[in-house]
Order: C-alpha cells, then sequence, then structure tokens
C-alpha cells in the first residue's frame, strides 16, 4: 500500500511542473463510462430503499423519474468534467508514475515503476474510431488502487511498457523480464472462437449466480406475473390441453423454464463481452491475452509470477468435452480479495478449451503434464468407508425413517441410498495427488471432482504452508490428511498413508525453506 | 517421478518436540467459558422469572443441562489446552491442536506475511497473549496461538523477525545452503 500513498498536491509540484500533461479529451468518454458503470454498481444498493418509496409513495412516477434521472445524469457529466479537467499525469525523472487527480477530494498518486507489476493494455469500443487506447498499471498486491492512464495513443502506452519493464530489467536483473526484450524468442499461439466463447456460459456458474439474483425478487415478479401471465398461460393449456387439474402446475414450469433460458441467456451474453475474440500468445515465460467486447483488454502475465494453475472441467463442462484453464496469481487478504483478483485482471482465464488445446497449452509450459497419463497416487480405501457411512448410508436411513412416518415407498430411500454411494464412490475415486520432478524444479498436481474433475498444479516451493490432519480411527489406520495452503487456493487430499503425507510436507518445507528464488 | 530413497537426510517435522502452552492457559480458557456462560444463564433465568410459561416447561431441563453443558466445556478446556502446542526450528513454526481433528500445521517464517500480538483483557490481566501469523492468500490467519506467554510471544515475533533479515541478506549473495 506505500507505494500508492497520496501525498499533499503542492509538496513536488515546483520539481515537475514543466512535466505534467494532460490526457486526450476523448478520454472524458472514458470518465463519464467509468463513474457511471461504478455509480450503477456500487450505487444502486444504497438507493433501493429509495427506488421502493418512489415506487410505492410517488404520485406522478414518469415525471419525478424523469427529473431523477436528468438530474443524475448531468451530475454524472459535471463530475467527469471536473474530473477530466484536474487529471493530470507525469512520467518524472525518478521513475515514477505520478497521477493527479480528484474533484472535491484532490490526491496525489505515485506509482513506483518498479512496483508496476504488468502494464495492460484495454481498447474499449468507443475509443476504436478514435484509435486510442488505456494504459493500466498494474501494481502488486492493490488490484483496487491501479493507475490507468486514458486515451492515450497505442504507441505511447507501448512505449511507456518498454520503459518501465526495460527499467525493471536494468534495476532487478529478472531474466523473465529481459525476455521481453527478446524478439528471436519462439511465439506460441491460441485462439478461441466466439462459438465457443458462448458454451463458456453454458459451463460458467454466471447462469447460477444470474438465478440467484433473482432470487429475492422471486416474489415480487411472481405476484405480477401471477396476474399477467400464469393466468393467461393457465388458460392457454386448460384450452389445448383440457387438463384443468395440471394446468397450473404447467404454467408454473413453462415460468420457471423461461427464467432460466433467460439466466443462460445472459451468462452466455456476459461470457461473450468478457472474452469476445479470444487471442492468447505465450513467449519467453510471458502470455499476453487479449479480448473483449466492449473493451479490448489486454492482460499480460509472468508465468514466475502464477501460484498455481486450475485446469477444471464442470458437469456440463464435461457433456460438451471442454475444459477451463485459470493461471492464478498471488491475492493478498482472503477469500473475498481472490474473488475480487478473478474478476479483476489478476486471473488469466482460458475459458473454453478441448482437450487438444489443453495439450497444447500445457506443452508450452509444463511438457511433462498430461492429465490422463500422470500415475496418481490415490486416498486410501478408509475415505471410500467413511464418506459412504456418513454420506450415503446415514442419509438414506433418515430418508428411511422419513419414509415410515409419511407412509412412503421404502424404495425411496433404497433409491437414495444408491444415487449417493455412487457419487461418493466417484468422489473417493478422483481423488489424486502426484509429484514430479523437471530439471530440478519440483511440482505436485492434485485431483478432485466427482462428475466433473479439477486439476491443482504448483510449484513446491511456492507452498506458503502445510498441515495434516487426523482423527483417532485415522491414526490407528495410519492415515493422515494432507492440506498445503498456496498463495492463490489450496490443495487438500484426504486420507494418504502417514508416511507419505509426513514425506510431502517435509519434502515441501525444504523446497519452501531452502530455494532462494522469490516466490511472489 | 522421483521416489522417497532419494532423499535420506530431509529434516522430519514428526520429530517436532512441541512446547506445551503457558501455566496460565487453561486458566483462561476457563475464565473465557465463565465469561461466555454466566451472562448466558443469567438471561435465562430472567426469562424463567418473567415467563411462568417457560418456566414450568424447561426449568428442570435447564436446571440438569447447563451443569452438565458448563462440565463438558471445561472438560473440552482441559483437553484442549493439553493437546495444543507450538515449535520453533529454525527455518519455520509448527503449531498442532486438536481433540478429535487433531491438526499439525507448519508453516516457513518465509513465507510470513506479518505478524500479530492480540492480548484481551483476561490475557493481560493474567501476562497471556495470542500470537497471529499471516501468510499470503489464507483466509484468516494461518497460524493462531492464545495462551502464551506475552514474552513468549513477543522472543517468537523477534525470531520471525530476524529471520526475515537474515533471508533477503542470503538472497542477495545466494550462498548455497
Amino acid at each position: 500500500m506505500s507505494d500508492l500513498t497520496p501525498h499533499p498536491t503542492q509538496k513536488t509540484d515546483a520539481a515537475h511542473a514543466q512535466l505534467w500533461q494532460k490526457v486526450s479529451p476523448w478520454a472524458l468518454v472514458y470518465f463519464v463510462v467509468h463513474f457511471g458503470v461504478r455509480f450503477v454498481r456500487d450505487g444502486i444498493f444504497n438507493l433501493l430503499p429509495l427506488g421502493f418509496v418512489f415506487v410505492t409513495q410517488v404520485e406522478n412516477k414518469l415525471f419525478w423519474g424523469q427529473i431523477a434521472a436528468a438530474v443524475a445524469v448531468s451530475a454524472l457529466l459535471l463530475y467527469s468534467i471536473l474530473y477530466y479537467r484536474n487529471f493530470r499525469f507525469c512520467i518524472s525523472s525518478d521513475n515514477e508514475i505520478l497521477l493527479n487527480k480528484g474533484v472535491f477530494k484532490k490526491e496525489r498518486l505515485t506509482l513506483k515503476f518498479e512496483r508496476v507489476q504488468n502494464v495492460n493494455i484495454a481498447e474499449p469500443f468507443y475509443f476504436k474510431p478514435v484509435t486510442l487506447v488505456n494504459c493500466i498499471f498494474d501494481a502488486a498486491g492493490s488490484a483496487a488502487q491501479e493507475a490507468v492512464l486514458p486515451g492515450v495513443t497505442q504507441s505511447y502506452a507501448e512505449q511507456m511498457r518498454k520503459q518501465i519493464f526495460a527499467y525493471k530489467a536494468q534495476q532487478q536483473l529478472e531474466p523473465d523480464t529481459e525476455v521481453e526484450t527478446d524478439e528471436a524468442a519462439e511465439q506460441s499461439s491460441l485462439f478461441i472462437s466466439n462459438k465457443e466463447i458462448a458454451k463458456f456460459g453454458l459451463m460458467s456458474n454466471m447462469a447460477i449466480l444470474a438465478l440467484a439474483a433473482i432470487a429475492p425478487l422471486i416474489n415480487v415478479v411472481a405476484d405480477v406475473l401471477e396476474k399477467q401471465l400464469i393466468t393467461k398461460v393457465e388458460g392457454f393449456y386448460e384450452q389445448e390441453l383440457g387438463l384443468v387439474a395440471s394446468a397450473a402446475l404447467f404454467a408454473i414450469f413453462t415460468l420457471f423454464v423461461f427464467v432460466v433460458l433467460i439466466a443462460v441467456l445472459l451468462s452466455v451474453g456476459m461470457s461473450l463481452i468478457r472474452f469476445y475474440n479470444y487471442q492468447l500468445y505465450f513467449k519467453g515465460k510471458k502470455f499476453k491475452r487479449i479480448a473483449g467486447l466492449l473493451e479490448r483488454h489486454q492482460l499480460s502475465m509472468s508465468l514466475d509470477k502464477v501460484q498455481s494453475i486450475v485446469i477444471k472441467q464442470n458437469i456440463i463442462a464435461r457433456l460438451l468435452k471442454r475444459f477451463t484453464v485459470e493461471f492464478l496469481q498471488a491475492s493478498s487478504g482472503g477469500a473475498m480479495a481472490g474473488m475480487a483478483a478473478k474478476k479483476n485482471k489478476q486471473t488469466l482465464v482460458l475459458p473454453v478449451l478441448n482437450n487438444e488445446q489443453v495439450n497444447s497449452v500445457c506443452q508450452w509450459i509444463y511438457p511433462w503434464f498430461n492429465n490422463s497419463a500422470l500415475a496418481f497416487k490415490q486416498a486410501e480405501r478408509a475415505l471410500w468407508y467413511k464418506n459412504l457411512v456418513l454420506y450415503a448410508l446415514l442419509p438414506s436411513l433418515l430418508v428411511a425413517v422419513f419414509c415410515y412416518f409419511n407412509e412412503l415407498n421404502y424404495f425411496i430411500s433404497l433409491g437414495v441410498l444408491g444415487v449417493f454411494a455412487g457419487l461418493v464412490t466417484l468422489s473417493y475415486q478422483r481423488y489424486g495427488y502426484y509429484l514430479h520432478e523437471d530439471n530440478g524444479r519440483f511440482y505436485m498436481v492434485v485431483r478432485k471432482g466427482m462428475i466433473g474433475v479439477h486439476y491443482r498444479v504448483f510449484e513446491l516451493y511456492k507452498v506458503q504452508s502445510a498441515s495434516s490432519e487426523s482423527t483417532y480411527l485415522m491414526r490407528r489406520s495410519g492415515l493422515k490428511s494432507l492440506y498445503i495452503q498456496l498463495a492463490h487456493g489450496f490443495a487438500f487430499m484426504p486420507y494418504i498413508k502417514e508416511q507419505d503425507a509426513d514425506f510431502v510436507i517435509d519434502f515441501t518445507l525444504k523446497q519452501a525453506e531452502s530455494d532462494t528464488r522469490s516466490w511472489m | 517421478m522421483f521416489n522417497n530413497q532419494q532423499i535420506t537426510d530431509l529434516p522430519q517435522h514428526k520429530s517436532i518436540e512441541f512446547k506445551a502452552l503457558a501455566d496460565k492457559a487453561l486458566l483462561h480458557a476457563q475464565l473465557n467459558w465463565l465469561v461466555f456462560y454466566i451472562p448466558f444463564s443469567a438471561i435465562l433465568a430472567a426469562i424463567c422469572y418473567f415467563n411462568e410459561n417457560f418456566a414450568n416447561n424447561m426449568q428442570t431441563y435447564l436446571l440438569i443441562g447447563m451443569p452438565i453443558l458448563i462440565l463438558i466445556s471445561m472438560l473440552y478446556s482441559v483437553a484442549s489446552i493439553k493437546l495444543q502446542g507450538v515449535a520453533m526450528r529454525q527455518h519455520d513454526i509448527a503449531f498442532k491442536k486438536g481433540i478429535i481433528w487433531q491438526r499439525v500445521t507448519i508453516l516457513p517464517l518465509a513465507r510470513v506475511q506479518h505478524i500479530e500480538i492480540h492480548r484481551g483483557p483476561i490475557e493481560r490481566k493474567l501476562g497471556l497473549a495470542s500470537l497471529k501469523l499471516y501468510s499470503a492468500g489464507g483466509m484468516s490467519a494461518d497460524l493462531q496461538v492464545s495462551g502464551l506467554t506475552h514474552t513468549d510471544c513477543k522472543n517468537m515475533r523477534q525470531f520471525v523477525q530476524d529471520y526475515r533479515q537474515e533471508h533477503t541478506s542470503t538472497q542477495a549473495v545466494p550462498a548455497d545452503e
């Protein structure tokens, strides 16, 4: 945080006075969009009670609604114009980026070149006609406080990137930054068609999230629909099918399908906006990804900064025979920050890959990795027995008791037993880990899943901490569960032999403690 | 794939000798239970006093149940404190805890992001403190030990801080370990 401390504005102005620059007037569009989006995203929930009052209490809705909208839009415009007028940037001779910004509260942002992790270039659609871009300086650890230069030319942004990386290479002599200038390095590339991207919309949890977002409103919506729609749909079914009794049921079912369809469409739309025309390049241990519909966002990431790689396939992805690959960087401060990092540009997501593409991406980075050929060590049988009792037998007994009291058929509980036992078995079979040595570097792969599958690959020296856990029964059978904390996420391997777990922990710790490479 | 036989001189975390918590740690845990149970019982008593219906139904159960609950909590503390232990090694810190799920966590000192020492009012009275160690990516503190003496806590913090300086100096001159 200290690298982004706002200073009083007057302090060093004199020294740099001649270097302060304004951004292009087109940046005004960026500010309007930026603050507009922020207003909608952050402010909307605070305004909900006001909106409620408006809907229930105000008589002349149209008139006052227009007034409110006009006030909001002019406030946004005014704020953006003032913000633009006050926005100045400066590349100081001390190799710092200085930003002066703010309307009511003026602040100075100082970002040292050596603190810049990445320079990302984003091309929003409204800058297309004037061929300008946004230049985003990614600071280590503080995703929220990145510095953005809106509305600069592509060549200026690229020159900034070169200058910063040249400075960093000179300062630290990091091997990976040198490669940046190495034009001779072999470049691999991957393109994902938009048809494939649309599949990501089906696979991702966004559809479920959209449903969850609708859930609190469902009562209100249902009330309105009850009068408007359901009666009509009901009437339709009554007329066409002549089933008075089940017409209402059909109507509700139709409505449900309709809502799910909308959620899925939304999800597909969102993934297209995020990943439109997906291009990925890999050159000299550095990734470069360009994607996005409204904003062409260019993300670059060094392989050395990656904390762990996740290759996953959920149930829908399995039906579509596709995988999602994620390259995760360190996230500071818990799960929420992790989520924010994912949303932000800290995580490189390869949304939809078929098996061959996964293998070819693995060939670029870890030639040894082949998810189908690795000899995974599996969990011990005790895990299967325990989970059968706990998650299959126990629930089915409860169901049997329930059946007894409600005089239902006992076969229901047998069915529950069958399904749950099947799922438990699948999950038990998925658990596995694999250790690998490649050119003196040690890697671990942990596999889990049930119907889908989830691999996590990481280099051992990046591990943050290691734990083992055991119950009395486990200790009696010489078993332990292994838990490894990473800078982004964790790896968990239940019920392995005690000596294996101890070995993995000891070996991992040795790697983390004796390796002098920086893990970040 | 490598195998076990290749590495024979691996430091074994199994041989770590854990140091028990401070003598007053148990007292601290029991006082914490009291701080919870006294107001809780008082509220229940107040409800019984004012609501006759509730009192008639529940009084007997509560009079039997509450002492048992308190006794179990106290016994739990005894076992839990007895099974906890910390150990510092040259390059890492280890902590074990748990009655049913016994857990050993080892955190390399080179991965410690920051350290906190917490002292509540009871801890201050008893000369105790809690130590929290954070690394990157964890949900909360990766390693959290309460019931250490304040001096122990400060010594451990000093050790971790000194280690970091030592570590950065070895990074500047890559020495073979």
